[in-house]
């Protein structure tokens, strides 16, 4: 370690130090947050369209499904922009791992059903033809979304978070 | 850490803050505050935002008038072919098309005369399904258009209008208004009073509630893949040509 990271805790005193482990709790943070953000941000000024993507995985109730489609992209933004900047970490880390186990379980069934649709996950969404699926890539996306939040659910410490800038955790 | 010193004055600067911090009831409490406050923002955002949606939905499709054409339902559609006597055990063949899109036209220029060859004769009881799903990204050209077809059906002149706007389609995503698809209206005959009816029928959306209504129905229906979709008696057909198309007809009428 450390010069340089002893020397970047003595600039923010209320820290203590920095380790690896917590730089990875950053990325993760980051990368988690980020993709949550941008995939809310996306949908949310189209809502008949996100309410549209998640009747197509027709796991639902048609009318519980559109009122899911307007609200994910909403708790999407919150809970992104919560890992973003560090704050009640290990709560929208909950959050945030729920969504991506209820995504891969979602996208795994239409998968396993023949069902030829798109995620939705950035918008866009519903029936598309089979040719034009990417299950796989979907899968692997949202699971490795997956770990980013357990690891944040097992150790929530990372660096540049205000949870560690106010709370010192 | 084993690299810091238990003297140095970083070390012991930070564990008199960790002291304070577990001291101080005032910290934890406002870390509680501030949860609470994000749990209850969030809580208003996402519940209110829902509320918001649902209503301006609602009054999105009550905006219009709540009209249904003459023959038509939200779940059996317009009847394309009414006035024909059907042969006996003709299958209902029903077609899902939304004006605004391209497959849609594509289908209808290859499709289209077999189909009104089969609904002429008699031999389907043909029903057209018209959605309006893809202005679901804030356009208005489906919903308009689909206006235009049952405001010119008030004029007796839903097919005539229903093919001169899949020949003139507007590019996807685009907006229209009623001037830009008045063309169609006059392709299909209509002008002067029944013109002007016709006009102030869809500027006021006069069908718009049942057009959103068709949409949903159909995309209740499971597996339902958006548009062009063609059910024959219940049954979704792959279709490759215009000829396995008459032939599937044939198979589906019940001696």
């Amino acid at each position: 370690m450390t010069t340089d990271l002893a020397g970047r805790s003595a600039t923010a005193p209320t820290e203590d130090a920095v380790t690896r482990l917590d730089w990875v709790g950053t990325l993760a943070r980051l990368v988690l947050g980020i993709v949550l953000l941008v995939a809310g941000a996306l949908k949310v000024g189209h809502p008949a369209a996100s309410a549209r993507a998640v009747q197509a995985y027709q796991l639902l109730p048609y009318d519980v499904a559109r009122l899911i489609g307007y609200g994910l992209p909403m708790v999407e933004i919150i809970v992104g922009s919560l890992l973003v900047i560090g704050l009640l970490t290990r709560g929208a880390a909950v959050v945030a791992s729920l969504l991506m186990a209820a995504f891969v379980i979602g996208i795994v069934s239409a998968w396993v059903r023949g069902l030829a649709i798109d995620c939705g996950c950035f918008g866009g969404g519903g029936t598309i033809a089979k040719a034009d699926t990417s299950y796989p890539l979907e899968v692997a996306r949202d699971a490795g979304l997956l770990l980013c939040g357990l690891y944040l659910l097992w150790r929530p410490r990372s660096a540049l978070s205000l949870d560690r800038r106010w709370y010192g955790i | 850490m084993a690299q810091n010193r238990p003297d140095s004055p970083r070390d012991s600067r930070s564990a008199k803050i960790q002291a304070a911090q577990k001291a101080g009831p005032s910290a934890g409490a406002s870390r509680m505050t501030i949860a609470a406050i994000v749990f209850i923002v969030a809580v208003i955002a996402v519940v209110g935002g829902v509320i918001l949606t649902q209503k301006s939905s609602e009054k999105k499709a009550a905006a219009g008038g709540n009209s249904v054409p003459t023959g038509a339902s939200a779940t059996a559609g317009y009847p394309g072919n009414t006035g024909v006597t059907l042969v006996s055990g003709a299958p209902t063949l029903a077609l899902y098309e939304d004006f605004q899109c391209p497959n849609c036209a594509l289908f209808e220029k290859t499709f289209g005369p077999t189909i009104k060859e089969l609904a002429g004769a008699g031999k389907v009881k043909l029903e057209y399904h018209i959605l309006n799903f893809l202005d679901d990204s804030g356009g208005n050209q489906s919903t308009t258009v689909a206006n235009g077809v049952f405001c010119a059906a008030d004029a007796g002149r839903f097919q005539a209008f229903h093919d001169a706007a899949f020949v003139g389609q507007f590019p996807e995503g685009q907006n229209v208004t009623v001037d830009d698809i008045t063309k169609f209206a006059e392709t299909a005959g209509l002008s002067g009073d029944s013109l002007s009816t016709w006009k102030t029928c869809v500027k006021a959306g006069k069908y718009t509630k049942f057009i959103t209504d068709t949409n949903d129905a159909a995309f209740k229906i499971s597996g339902f893949r958006g548009t062009p979709t063609v059910i024959l008696n219940g049954k979704t057909l792959e279709l490759s040509t215009p000829e396995s198309l008459a032939a599937a007809v044939q198979a589906a009428t019940t001696k």
